[in-house]
């Protein structure tokens, strides 16, 4: 803690305030047993459920016909898609970040958060992985882009950005279960030994493997911990820097930039921090969760944004100034585009969105204001989808011979998909909600524990 | 069809008493199916009872159905007819079909056969060779052998001929009064016509016949006239040249045809006279004009074109100076100019024009003074007679003529006589004078001026007769339609535009039965049984004495030797003082209502092409549309109408009016709205029925190409249109280079390539490259129709094009430079796949799909692609081509039969694009390695290059330092299109060299 403090001297002294250990057990693991909002749950579902049977009509549509139910042409050849795919990936950067970083670090304070923003990685890295499959013309030969043994001995193109796009979502992905799926296994323990029925008991008691809390457990199970997290820092990093060199290793102006992976990944990092900011505050105030998801959080999540939002507006700057000092003039025709062309109001929605309302967490009110920082992570959410439509159209509709300019509209099936990914996404969310114990118990309960042993050390509180 | 009165004196036809079968419901499954299903019902139709009792209760003398009208498309496709055509052998019974025992020498399934043969343009022949596979012909390319220039090389339509050929929309029965009929039935009806023509001399029966040159025919013509002297003949080409005729008439005292020699002339001067455009001329015009080009690239003495025109046209594209005036200030322009050369003094009024006018003049002057002999003053077709014949005698007068503008005795059937105008056969209708009405080819109904009510008139006659290949407008308004065969499955011959005879073989048997134009005179002239063949071999036995050797020969070479045209240069009868030119335009700007003009539209012509998709899809070479017409003005006039490209507008030209929409067209005059014909068909068929509008409706016989007092409103509404190339402008890039003359010879050092992290790439052998000269490049289209036919690229349809999915492989870019309203200069890019070294498609593609092959092709693998589309979102050129939809499976079985078969068929997902014709290098490869020897150079032709009139496409192996494509490589014209990418392209460019007049130094 001494730590902590030392990085953050304004910082409350508690992360969560003192309670009985059995209080933060009951308060977490009571919901998925004794789920308290049943009817809101069910309307919620129901209208997620709605839009996934969106997407799944949208896909097999998209399946029959052709991808040229989209409004793709030539020359943009991408769309929203790609679009929706670069946003989701970033959205589902955060959550690996804040936990396992964190832990890393031994920030405290992230054991609040983690669970939900892994669970929200985890969805959003899934609605992403569901678009390069589907963006291709034939996907049903996607797995020609993984290098798997066959008679003809034909290899992926290794020089490829979507090779290795594959292989940092593929392995991301992967960790990011293993690794959520580690950090659940004590608590479902413990939903296990607090479940009644025989449904629940069995199906806590397969998921938790035998987890009994021994000595040799908690050893073993900590350094698989901290193992994984030390292998996802990195997956965090490689797999939007990945998705950053899908755009840079063409030629294309707008594109053709060395800013394109660091830029890429604090994007990420930020629309991410700005969805788990926003899921913080409505999980907070559904479930009452107050207590455990403390005003301290908020603060610091507010703080993380403003910080990570400054970064990608670096990324900004320098991606414009990069293009104008130059000299290009292919370069400086796609900024000023940008700035004035066809499709300038995405560039100045994601400036505004992105850099101008995230000022606010400047001051500590609106960091601490549970509506403010919810409405600055909605902003951050949309700001950042409308950077990655700006990316992907204005760099292309515009290319270098004028002949092959185009426009692109994007019809109703490419929002169709958009709408379908966040209804699937929110149709996950809710069961996961409902099913599993949303805040990590034993970590609050650790975070407690420490307080405790704090307090009774420091007598002058 | 029930419009229609009962043809009254059809011997034994009473249509109302018939055992009809259900033949409504027939057509209309017809129409709505495909080729083969439609085949298959005509057989299940001419063998079902309810059509045997129809024939028999119709035509008593018609019981047996002709064994032809069964015939299917396979066994049409056997091989027996293509040796009949090569052995001329005549036409042979179709029997079995059997398997070959033996192999005949000259059939190995996999290597295509080629025919020396023609398509029809106009009437004129387009000498081809046809390229066949398994009996299907496939592709056209010119024929190097034929005299004409340019005929190794076609335009777009000619390239387009062979899916008319396939088109599954051509009309594929005899049908009387829309009933599918016999052709006994119809020989029948002759019999009795006969009978009465022969005893009125022919006094009521009149022939409309589009342009002739078919020596065949025209003997043929003489019989009937012989036969049936009161006859009377009427030609009608809605676009055609016939005013030439009355200019030269007037001139010289007899209609002669017009050739250009531009390879002797140094100094052009068009006024509206659209050289280089698309027509039956296009070809020999371009490929006279770039052999002169090309012989003085180096010294810089360049053909200087200056033009004056109403409406932008490839030839002022090419111009260095260029007018806009209106149409009708082209007679006092060329008064003025006549007048300034000492040609008419009295005509001269230099007041009269407006200060451009006069700057125009007195270059244009200046220059044709200063090159006599060798400068060449052309004269719009369509302008007035009495102008025709003044600019022969500036020619004459300047020495011109013989050297750069010869004449000949009319290549096709002159129809210079009012007589045998078509406004004396609609007069005669009208008057009821005309009992039998033949319709040879001619589409009148759909193509008559509006003011002539053809239709209605027509009507009037108590038997018409039509022959074309569509069941088209005019067809619809007649008892009797016969199917004429296309061009390349029938015995035919035809004279080309310089008078060469060139023959007409079949490369298939006719795949809907079918009838020869010769075969329905034949039957007129009562020989029932005369084959085309035999009339063919009966017309030529007398020229060549029947040598049967000599014949071979003909057909071998798929022309008569030295049967060119003899030409001359008469000298002018008469004072050129007669000539009154006194038509008082007034200058532009003054408010006197529009001008409009009709034109042609450059891809589907008069609308004779409108079902033919790869010309519908053709984007037009100065707008870039496509699958529409519209009406051209000015950006002035656009302003102050307050109208918007794609907006409709209202043309009402002398009561009659037309809706369509405008198109803002930079180098338009100010005050002309140019109307496209050629659209708005009714009964063209499943591509071109509903695609624009008619520009007819307002066209007048009294005057077929200006009309002043037009009057153009906006109606509100916005139409859609689809054009390929939305920005006009290079914004500040380089990419269409030009270069003053000194410039173009002095060398220009390369700067070293930048360098890149890849390894070199080694060609020990091979190195493939292509070379295009934007010098010689006259944006006329050929290049994307040809490719479009060889490597089977399918059509997408309007809707497509708007969303920008086009498919073409080769793009022609326009690029405009200058102002809105007079460009300074229209620039033309070809652009195929650049085949770059370091190609950035290769490093996107994740699957091996797009690769650098050993040769340094850049290919794709087809059957390997996933559809990422990186390689397409890399390519800085956007070259390639996406299948958004499974676009090959729309197109007809018929039309699958024109397929390449040496050409994947792309599916659905798949990239594709330019492959340099690789299928032709893999040829050539072949015949090299079976001689044990390399590839030559120019043994490789790739389909663009092949058809270029110009040969602005070279293509060859770079290693060889010998190539043609190496020493163009060379010149100081050379350039790289987007060289800073350091993508380092194959397909590179030369420089388009400017006049001197544009360049300061005249």
């Amino acid at each position: 803690m001494a730590d902590e403090r030392a990085i953050n001297p304004q910082a409350p002294a508690q992360t969560v305030p003192l309670q009985p250990y059995a209080s933060v057990s009951d308060q977490i693991a009571m919901i998925p047993l004794h789920y308290p909002l049943r009817r809101r749950w069910l309307i919620g579902l129901g209208i997620s459920a709605l839009f996934t049977g969106l997407l799944v009509v949208a896909i097999g549509y998209l399946f029959y016909a052709g991808v040229g139910i989209w409004g793709i042409n030539s020359p943009v050849f991408w769309g929203l898609a790609i679009a929706n795919y670069v946003w989701w990936i970033g959205l589902g950067n955060a959550g690996t970040l804040i936990s396992a970083l964190l832990l890393l670090l031994s920030q405290q304070w992230r054991n609040s958060l983690n669970r939900f923003a892994e669970a929200m990685t985890l969805f959003a890295v899934f609605c992403a992985a569901l678009f390069p499959i589907i963006h291709l013309g034939r996907p049903w030969f996607f797995y020609w882009l993984l290098p798997y043994p066959n008679v003809m001995a034909l290899w992926p193109q290794f020089r490829s950005p979507l090779v290795w796009d594959v292989f940092a979502n593929v392995i991301y992905l992967l960790v990011s279960i293993i690794f959520f799926y580690i950090g659940l296994i004590p608590d479902l323990a413990t939903v296990r030994d607090k479940a009644r029925g025989r449904v629940g008991q069995v199906f806590f008691g397969v998921l938790s493997l035998g987890w009994r809390g021994s000595a040799a457990h908690w050893q073993r199970w900590r350094r698989t911990y901290r193992f994984c997290a030390a292998l996802a820092v990195p997956l965090v990093v490689s797999v939007h820097s990945g998705v950053a060199m899908l755009f840079s290793v063409g030629q294309l102006a707008g594109w053709q930039t060395t800013i394109f992976p660091p830029y890429f990944v604090m994007g990420a990092m930020f629309s991410g921090f700005g969805v788990v900011a926003m899921i913080a505050v409505v999980l907070r105030s559904t479930f009452r969760l107050d207590s455990l998801v403390t005003i301290r959080h908020l603060d610091l999540l507010g703080k993380v944004l403003l910080a990570s939002g400054l970064m990608t507006s670096y990324g900004y700057i320098m991606d414009a100034f990069t293009a104008w000092y130059s000299g290009d003039p292919f370069e400086r025709a796609t900024l000023f585009d940008r700035f004035g062309g066809a499709y300038a109001w995405s560039y100045w929605a994601a400036v505004i969105l992105n850099f101008v309302v995230i000022q606010g967490l400047w001051f500590g009110a609106v960091r601490r204001d549970p509506m403010w920082l919810f409405f600055i992570g909605a902003s951050v959410m949309i700001g950042m989808w409308f950077e990655r439509y700006m990316l992907v159209v204005t760099t292309l509709y515009h290319d270098f011979l004028p002949s092959s300019w185009g426009w692109y509209v994007a019809t109703f099936w490419d929002w169709a998909l958009l709408a379908g990914t966040i209804g699937l996404f929110f149709f996950l969310f809710l069961l996961f909600v409902r099913f599993l114990p949303m805040i990590s118990i034993f970590e609050v309960k650790e975070v407690l524990r420490e307080e405790r042993v704090e307090a009774r050390h420091a007598p002058s509180r | 069809m029930a419009s229609l009165p009962p043809a009254n004196d059809s011997p034994s036809v009473d249509p109302t008493a018939k055992v009809a079968p259900d033949l409504a419901t027939l057509r209309h499954r017809l129409a709505s199916g495909t080729g083969r299903r439609f085949w298959r019902s005509l057989e299940d139709l001419a063998e079902s009872d309810d059509f045997r009792r129809f024939v028999e209760a119709e035509f008593p003398a018609a019981l047996e159905l002709s064994e032809t009208s069964r015939r299917n498309f396979l066994r049409l496709m056997a091989a027996p007819m293509m040796l009949g055509g090569l052995a001329a052998c005549g036409d042979m019974p179709d029997e079995k079909a059997l398997p070959y025992i033996n192999q005949p020498e000259i059939l190995v399934p996999g290597k295509a056969l080629y025919f020396a043969t023609a398509t029809l343009f106009e009437g004129y022949a387009q000498p081809v060779l046809a390229e066949t596979h398994v009996g299907r012909p496939t592709k056209l390319e010119g024929n190097p052998d034929h005299p004409m220039a340019g005929a190794g090389t076609t335009d777009a339509f000619a390239q387009a001929a062979v899916l008319e050929l396939y088109d599954p929309d051509r009309s594929r029965a005899i049908t009387f009064l829309g009933r599918i009929a016999t052709w006994d039935a119809f020989q029948g009806v002759t019999v009795g016509l006969r009978d009465r023509l022969r005893e009125n001399k022919g006094g009521d029966l009149r022939i409309l016949i589009d342009t002739v040159t078919s020596p065949t025919l025209r003997r043929q013509l003489d019989d009937l006239r012989a036969a049936f002297p009161q006859a009377r003949l009427h030609h009608f080409e809605p676009v055609g040249a016939a005013l030439r005729h009355q200019g030269t008439l007037r001139a010289f005292g007899r209609p002669l045809d017009v050739h250009y020699r531009l390879e002797n002339a140094a100094v052009i001067v068009s006024l509206e006279d659209d050289i280089f455009g698309p027509g039956p001329s296009q070809v020999r015009h371009a490929a006279q004009w770039s052999q002169r080009r090309r012989d003085h690239q180096q010294d810089g003495d360049l053909t200087r074109l200056h033009v004056a025109e109403s409406t932008p046209t490839l030839t002022g594209a090419l111009a260095g100076t260029t007018l806009n005036a209106a149409s009708q200030r082209m007679p006092v322009l060329l008064a003025n100019l006549a007048g300034s050369l000492g040609v008419g003094e009295g005509n001269t009024a230099e007041a009269a024009l407006t200060q451009g006018e006069q700057a125009w003049v007195r270059t244009a002057a200046g220059e044709l003074a200063a090159h006599r002999g060798i400068g060449l003053l052309a004269l719009g077709a369509h302008l007035p007679a009495d102008a025709q014949a003044l600019a022969h005698r500036v020619n004459h007068a300047l020495g011109n003529a013989g050297v750069t503008v010869v004449y000949s005795e009319p290549v096709g059937l002159a129809a210079t006589d009012e007589a045998s105008a078509l406004l004396a056969l609609a007069e005669a209708m009208a008057a009821g004078e005309v009992e039998t009405l033949v319709v040879l080819g001619a589409n009148p109904v759909y193509t008559a001026p509006a003011d002539l009510d053809f239709a209605n008139r027509m009507d009037r006659v108590s038997l018409r007769i039509h022959a074309g290949l569509y069941y088209d407008e005019t067809a619809s308004h007649c008892h009797w339609h016969i199917p004429l065969t296309h061009p390349l499955e029938s015995w035919s011959d035809a004279r080309a535009v310089d008078g060469t005879a060139s023959m007409l073989q079949p490369t298939v048997k006719p795949l809907f039965g079918g009838k020869s134009v010769h075969e329905v005179v034949a039957t007129l002239l009562g020989q029932l049984n005369a084959t085309a063949y035999d009339l063919l071999r009966e017309t030529w036995d007398a020229c060549l004495g029947g040598d049967e050797k000599a014949w071979r020969q003909v057909l071998n070479d798929g022309f008569v030797a030295d049967s060119v045209a003899q030409t001359e240069a008469p000298a002018p009868q008469g004072a050129a003082a007669e000539v009154s030119l006194a038509i008082g335009v007034p200058a532009s700007g003054e408010a006197s209502g529009l001008e409009a003009i009709f034109r042609p539209d450059p891809c589907v012509w008069d609308g004779r092409f409108s079902n033919l998709a790869w010309l519908q899809e053709l984007p037009k070479p100065l707008t870039k549309l496509t699958w529409d017409n519209v009406l051209a003005i000015s950006a002035r006039l656009a302003e102050g109408l307050d109208l918007g490209a794609g907006d409709e507008a209202e043309l009402t030209v002398k009561g009659r009016s037309v809706r369509g929409p405008v198109w803002i067209l930079p180098g338009q005059a100010e005050r002309t709205i140019t109307v496209f014909l050629g659209y708005g068909r009714s009964r063209a068929g499943r591509v071109g029925d509903g695609a624009g509008f008619n520009g007819y409706a307002v066209r007048t016989s009294a005057e077929p190409w200006a009309v002043p007092g037009a009057a153009l409103r906006r109606t509100g509404k916005r139409l859609r249109l689809a054009t390929t190339q939305n920005h006009a402008t290079m914004d500040g890039g380089d990419f269409v280079r030009t270069m003053s003359v000194t410039e173009a010879r002095a060398a220009h050092p390369d700067e070293p390539l930048a360098p890149t992290f890849y390894p070199q790439w080694e060609y020990p052998k091979y190195a493939w490259a292509m070379s295009i000269d934007l010098d010689l490049c006259i944006g006329c289209n050929a290049c994307v129709v040809a490719c479009q036919a060889e490597n089977n690229i399918p059509v997408v349809g309007k809707e497509q094009v708007e969303a920008g999915r086009e498919m073409h492989w080769i793009r022609v870019d326009r690029y405009y430079e200058g102002g809105l309203d007079r460009p300074d200069r229209t620039l033309f890019q070809p652009l195929p796949c650049m085949h770059c070294e370091q190609a950035p498609c290769e490093v996107g593609c994740p699957v091996n799909a797009t690769v650098h092959g050993p040769e340094g092709l850049n290919q794709m693998v087809y059957n390997r692609c996933v559809g990422t589309r990186t390689c397409a979102s890399y390519c800085p050129y956007k070259v390639r081509r996406f299948n958004f939809f499974e676009y090959a499976a729309t197109d007809s079985p018929l039309l699958q039969a024109q397929r390449n078969p040496n050409v994947t068929v792309r599916a659905r997902g798949v990239m594709e694009k330019c492959t340099y014709c690789v299928q032709r290098i893999s040829a050539a490869r072949i015949e090299a390695q079976k001689e044990g020897r390399p590839i030559r150079d120019g043994e490789v032709v790739t389909a663009c290059q092949s058809a270029c009139p110009t040969q602005a496409i070279v293509f060859g192996n770079q290693a060889d330092p010998d190539s043609g494509v190496s020493r163009r490589q060379q010149s100081p014209r050379q350039y790289t299109l987007l060289r800073e990418l350091n993508t380092r392209p194959r397909t590179t460019y030369q420089a388009r060299i400017l006049d001197k007049a544009s360049d300061g130094e005249a």
